[in-house]
């Protein structure tokens, strides 16, 4: 009975460590870290009713027992632990349990919610194509507006359509990886535009099938984020905010994207209001003002509606 | 004069127990919390239920809460357009949808999809505006009852164009082979590319007879010109150059002819300048918007205004043995002294359908010397050319048999004419062109599925010798056709694209070379060409004593019904938008309803209220619709607006069906013409278990006798100009350390309330534009309206005229009170107190009213009373003198609501976007395309207003930090500004000393509301000048 017991125990705890252990290795793409909580959640609640369960069984053994007067041996709580309890003022108890409970899981909850709750930080999801910009961005060094080149006049960046993957890929199969066969991955290009890469022709009439990224880096409808702001105006390199690109062979989101990150950099970094005519007025201001750095939060950019409107 | 003369209707004005109880909280419905938490168990919800609901709500929230973030796709083009950057929009000159005129307008496209109308202000000519129709009809591209191609009768499945046309082709020529002829009803088409096409298909069946049909007739001015001066026309009127216009029910800024134009060019005079502005008298018999802008408004009947006419033509010197008829206050006499005075920059005009009466109209204008200033026959109007005895007589031909079948270019006439469906099933072959189920469709053998005229190619000439150019903006989203291809088609021309062009261009193209010639990607780039030629004055064939005498016999009426178009609605043709029913009325403030309104008098004494349902008698039929009260309208006449009560089949999927009553039934066509003033008019109550309830937001809030609206006479103005701003400037203490605005930008608004004629294009333009949600009827009369901009209306009383009565209106014993001047209601009651006893006359003085508009929006206060009360700081200020927003912030205390003192602020109840019950566009994936992406929908629970199109502001100064430059002077504006056909709202950078807003600061009749509360709004006002004595 007891050995059962404890294998029941181990087999509980070895779940709940695989669990935790495999959430957090496979977080992004497995579980999130929403249901790995849920599963917490569910775990107490089991525990809970298995108490209560064990309590009501408990308690019906003593109904019978003093109907049928039997003794029992007292339970391991009546032997052990009661005399201790039946010490303590149990509204001091209480409060002292309660408040340590308040404490932990208070403590966890907020933590919780402030870092985990929406933040994809690692978020590393499978793409239809085994895209490399290490390969691109780092071996080759391909600058990075040749792909995603509304970065300087768009909100978005925006991912290339597939006519300017073509324009290296019409050549480059990557053959002589695959032993003279175009790369599976390429061919996925050809195959989404129609192309025939024996050939080296576009087939006529052919039904082209859009590519369907997952979206990495997704920040809420309700923050308006400009990359021609941050790449033009305020001269940042992609890096800043997307990390080692360049190392990456699949990529992932680097920084928090969350709003204490934004502002963060909003309250660090200065406009640059010698070299744009824009800053003109606020130039000036700033030598009458002795100052020798404008930063953007000097210039507006912790008011709301800037970003969110 | 005092504040306390305005009030905002008539259940304000009597301080009704509804309106005082509604109005004493700030929302209209408090939360049933005594219900929830009694334990009373004959309430249904109680504590403990309140308990389960609580606790499964904690439940759900947790529940919900651990949902996994959802994959997020990002779909690359395949091959990405050389001009499409994702992100950012683009802008065609094309035309407006709404009406078929052809009215010169800019699409914004973003991605490949037309998200808003934009006025195109290259087209001088047209005003550079918009109206609210013309800015809601962009969802019927979006509309998801459009159908999915072509389809034959019985069957509503999509065909191949190939089987389709096949078929047409069979039953054109089984008609040919009868002998029988084919009939093409147009909507009086003005498009050059379908008058090309269909002569093109009459060149292959030469038994092909075209008759124009347009709902709305102008039949009298295009027969009464054809006898004038030999030219069937409808003349292009230039309001700008009239010093002194005088209408006869002629609703010019609303729904007359080509509204939009009228209303840029009245604007322009309506500012004074070096003392002077145009004078404007209106005599009507409802109260429309133009007679709500007024300098001068009597009541009349509009069975009497050939009489009237008569009277005019006296004065001005006309010989005609007649004496005609003149109104209250000898006002036509006044009228015509000042006409005469203006000469040729005189305007008259009139809204009669009656031959005779345009006759006259004529004739007064030649006498005026008006032909060649302020009429223009050379480069004449063509948006309208078709009279309905022709259709009538179509009708009749049908109906014998003689057509073996009808191509019906999308136009609805089994709608808008009574008679039409009866005739229509006697030709055997009836094909429409259509986008939608709509009345004539649904009867239809074949529907020859159109494109959407924002998929279409299209060259129009609304006036003669301007041509505007329609491209498409968006490629096909179903399997239409454009109806011009359809009928080359059917001729046995081939329509299938080539050279990766369609047809439709090419076939634009060649018909823009041929007829208007020049360079064509030139001319969609602009959107607009002029060739225009030296405007020549007419030669008059008829003399004003035989149109007096034509008159002289038509007597008026004792009870008269007329039936007029909404500004909203217009004729119906775009009942399924909306935008266009959310869109108060600018003078009823009445949504999604029409309904029959009625003088004060009359309904006091026929004991009616608001909402009363009553059963109205003609001599063509009968129609039963609640009532309601309108001040400013002639007592026994009645109103029924047009566009109405749409009978539509059972597949068409939303809520608009329910609305109102059609009138089109009603029209008087006994005479050879539509009628649309109808004598011997019967009214009797229903009694219903309630009274209607109509989804009005004129009462929504009260004036409370605060100092909003400011007004003047020009007599004043000229003496002073600070006149009509009689408090004085308050001396303000503030509690706040002033912030220093001076550096950057300070954003501000100006609107003139002389301009503003409380059109409500803006109003649509900005819920357009800021994604504002439609609510439906139901969520108007809980007062949950989202509009962030509204038009307040206020009336007050005038003093009447001394002939109305025949009294002597003398108050307090020495001052007298000169006719038309303002009055509280207590100083009227008292000249009228003689009348009171005499029941006829009472109430008598409702009829004379005068109405102010106000668009009243966020305030953008520098001391702003929300952001103080907002517990969690989700409104706030920036250092642009901006009133901030953040929806993700707030959590719905409603706090800052209830502390505005402008009730501007709009509490979001629902998630309208994904609530199927809200199904007004918004909720489909269709209807969701119009979504403006760079502003947030917001979710349920948060409180919005209007932000100044904050989104404009930080685009452009992006831009221009990008272009390394300075920002430009005006060089953006506000959704609202930019849409405003009288220029009425103007936005900029106060800091700008050259911008526009800067100089209208200085201006003198400018004033903030409620500036003695020390809010420092940023939305300055400029007082109403009317051009009195």
């Amino acid at each position: 009975m007891i050995k059962k017991k404890k294998q029941v125990a181990l087999a509980t705890i070895f779940t709940l460590v695989n669990t935790l252990s495999y959430s957090q290795n496979n977080m992004s793409s497995f579980y999130s870290e929403s249901t790995f909580l849920a599963l917490i959640i569910l775990s107490v609640v089991l525990a809970a009713i298995a108490a209560l369960l064990y309590g009501i069984k408990r308690h019906l053994t003593v109904l019978n027992n003093e109907k049928f007067n039997e003794q029992i041996e007292p339970s391991f709580y009546d032997a052990k632990i009661r005399p201790i309890v039946e010490k303590w003022n149990p509204t001091i108890a209480t409060l002292i349990v309660a408040g340590a409970l308040l404490v932990i899981l208070g403590g966890f909850g907020y933590k919780f919610g402030m870092d985990e709750v929406g933040v994809q930080q690692g978020y590393a999801p499978s793409q239809p194509i085994n895209f490399s910009h290490k390969i691109h961005a780092g071996q080759y060094e391909i600058d990075c507006k040749y792909c995603h080149s509304t970065v300087e006049k768009s909100k978005s960046a925006s991912i290339p359509s597939l006519n300017t993957c073509m324009n290296c890929h019409k050549y480059v199969k990557a053959a002589e990886k695959y032993n003279g066969k175009t790369s599976p991955e390429i061919q996925k290009i050809y195959n989404a535009i129609g192309y025939d890469g024996e050939n080296m022709e576009y087939i006529e009439g052919y039904e082209q099938k859009p590519i369907e990224w997952i979206r990495i880096h997704n920040l809420p409808d309700l923050a308006y984020f400009n990359h021609s702001q941050h790449v033009v105006v305020g001269k940042l390199d992609c890096q800043t905010c997307h990390g080692p690109i360049e190392e990456m062979e699949k990529v992932y989101q680097y920084s928090t994207l969350q709003m204490g990150w934004c502002i963060d950099c909003h309250r660090e970094r200065g406009i640059d209001s010698e070299n744009n005519d824009y800053y003109e007025e606020a130039h000036k201001n700033m030598i009458a003002e002795g100052k020798d750095f404008i930063s953007v939060a000097d210039n507006g950019g912790l008011e709301c509606s800037k970003c969110h409107y | 004069m005092s504040s306390n003369n305005y009030w905002k209707g008539v259940e304000e004005l009597d301080q009704t127990k509804e309106f005082v109880s509604s109005n004493a909280n700030e929302f209209s419905e408090g939360l049933p919390l005594d219900k929830v938490f009694s334990n009373d168990d004959s309430t249904r919800a109680n504590r403990r239920d309140f308990l389960k609901y609580f606790g499964f709500g904690l439940g759900a929230v947790t529940l919900a809460a651990c949902n996994k973030a959802p994959i997020r796709k990002a779909i690359p083009y395949t091959e990405k357009p050389d001009n499409v950057t994702p992100g950012v929009p683009l802008y065609y000159a094309s035309s407006s949808v709404s009406n078929t005129e052809g009215f010169p307008v800019i699409v914004k496209v973003r991605e490949g999809r037309p998200i808003k109308f934009e006025p195109n202000k290259e087209a001088t000519y047209f005003g550079g505006g918009l109206d609210g129709l013309g800015h809601s009809a962009i969802l019927s591209l979006y509309d998801t009852n459009r159908l999915r191609g072509p389809m034959v009768s019985g069957k509503r499945k999509p065909l191949s164009w190939e089987d389709f046309d096949k078929e047409v082709k069979q039953g054109l020529a089984k008609t040919v082979s009868l002998g029988k002829s084919i009939a093409i009803i147009t909507n009086g088409s003005n498009s050059l590319v379908t008058n090309k096409a269909i002569s093109d298909f009459k060149a292959k069946y030469n038994n092909t007879e075209v008759i124009a049909y347009e709902p709305i007739s102008y039949s009298g001015i295009l027969r009464a010109n054809t006898k004038s001066f030999g030219q069937r026309i409808i003349p292009a009127y230039n309001f700008d150059q009239a010093d002194v216009i005088v209408s006869f029910g002629a609703d010019f800024l609303g729904t007359w002819i080509s509204p939009i134009k009228f209303h840029s060019d009245y604007s322009k005079n309506r500012v004074p300048k070096e003392g002077k502005m145009s004078k404007h008298y209106q005599f009507e018999s409802l109260m429309s918007l133009t007679g709500s802008n007024a300098d001068v408004r009597v009541p009349m009947k509009m069975s009497n205004v050939g009489q009237h006419l008569i009277a005019l033509y006296r004065e001005l010197g006309g010989a005609t043995p007649h004496q005609g008829m003149e109104v209250a206050g000898n006002t036509i006499k006044v009228a015509a002294a000042e006409l005469k005075a203006a000469g040729n920059k005189g305007l008259v005009v009139c809204g009669s359908n009656n031959e005779a009466d345009q006759l006259l109209v004529n004739s007064i204008n030649m006498m005026l010397g008006s032909y060649g200033t302020c009429i223009d026959t050379t480069n004449y109007y063509k948006g309208q050319t078709a009279d309905e005895a022709d259709f009538n007589a179509f009708l009749t031909r049908a109906k014998s048999g003689n057509y073996g079948a009808v191509i019906n270019l999308d136009t609805n006439p089994l709608y808008s004419h009574p008679a039409a469906k009866e005739a229509f099933n006697a030709i055997p072959m009836r094909i429409t062109t259509a986008l939608t189920l709509d009345e004539t469709s649904v009867n239809a053998t074949h529907i020859a599925t159109n494109l959407h005229p924002l998929e279409n190619w299209d060259v129009k000439e609304p006036y003669k010798g301007r041509y505007v150019i329609a491209q498409p903006t968006i490629s096909p989203v179903f399997e239409g056709r454009s109806s011009a291809s359809s009928l080359v088609a059917w001729a046995g021309g081939d329509v299938a694209d080539k050279a990766e062009t369609t047809h439709a261009y090419n076939y634009t193209k060649q018909t823009f070379e041929a007829i208007v010639g020049g360079n064509f990607n030139k001319a969609l780039e602009i959107g607009i060409v002029e060739n225009l030629s030296a405007a020549s004055v007419p030669s008059f064939n008829i003399t004003g004593r035989a149109a007096a005498d034509a008159i002289a016999t038509k007597k008026g009426v004792d009870t008269e019904l007329i039936i007029y178009q909404k500004v909203g609605v217009r004729d119906g043709a775009f009942g399924n938008t909306p935008w266009a029913h959310e869109m108060p009325d600018p003078v009823s403030k009445v949504t999604w309803d029409n309904y029959i309104s009625i003088a004060m008098p009359d309904a006091k004494a026929q004991d009616l209220e608001t909402g009363d349902v009553v059963k109205l008698t003609t001599k063509t039929g009968t129609i039963e619709l609640p009532v309601l009260v309108q001040p400013g309208q002639t007592k026994s006449t009645y109103g029924i607006a047009l566009g109405y009560g749409r009978l539509l089949p059972e597949e068409v999927k939303n809520d608009l069906k329910d609305l109102g009553k059609n009138a089109y039934p009603l029209v008087d066509m006994t005479a050879g013409y539509s009628d649309y003033t109808i004598g011997g008019v019967k009214l009797e109550k229903v009694l219903t278990p309630y009274k209607y309830e109509f989804g009005i937001t004129q009462t929504h809030y009260s004036i409370e006798g605060r100092d909003i609206i400011r007004e003047a006479t020009l007599d004043e103005y000229n003496k002073d100009p600070r006149s009509g701003s009689y408090v004085h400037k308050p001396k303000m203490i503030s509690l706040w350390d002033d912030y220093d605005y001076s550096k950057g930008h300070h954003w501000a608004m100006a609107i003139d309330l002389n301009s503003c004629t409380g059109c409500s294009a803006c109003i649509v333009s900005c819920s357009i534009e800021n994604n504002v949600p439609i609510v439906g009827r139901d969520e108007v009369r809980r007062r949950r309206e989202m509009h962030w901009l509204r038009i307040d209306r206020y009336y007050s009383f005038e003093a009447p005229s001394q002939k109305d009565l025949s009294l002597s209106i003398v108050h307090g014993g020495e001052q007298t009170v000169e006719a038309g001047e303002q009055m509280t209601r207590e100083k009227v009651m008292e000249a009228y107190s003689a009348a009171s006893e005499d029941t006829d006359s009472a109430y008598d003085y409702y009829q004379n009213v005068r109405v102010a508009h106000q668009p009243m929006m966020c305030q953008h206060c520098d001391n702003a009373p929300c952001e103080t009360v907002c517990p969690v700081l989700a409104t706030t200020h920036s250092s642009e003198g901006l009133n901030q927003m953040t929806y993700n912030r707030c959590i719905g205390t409603k706090y800052c609501g209830n502390n505005c003192p402008y009730k501007v602020r709009r509490f979001n109840w629902f998630r309208y976007n994904e609530n199927e019950k809200f199904d007004y566009h918004f909720s489909n994936d269709l209807g969701k395309m119009v979504i403006n992406p760079d502003v947030t929908v917001r979710s349920r629970g948060v409180m919005e207003k209007c932000s100044f199109c904050v989104q404009r502001i930080q685009a452009t100064k992006l831009t221009a930090k990008r272009e390394n430059r300075k920002m430009k002077t005006d060089e953006f504006t506000t959704a609202c500004a930019q849409t405003c056909p009288s220029n009425a709202i103007v936005f900029g950078d106060l800091n700008n000393k050259e911008s526009e807003i800067a100089k209208l600061y200085a201006n003198d009749r400018s004033y903030h509301v409620l500036e003695e509360l020390g809010v420092k709004p940023s939305v300055q006002y400029m007082t109403k000048i009317r051009n009195k004595k």
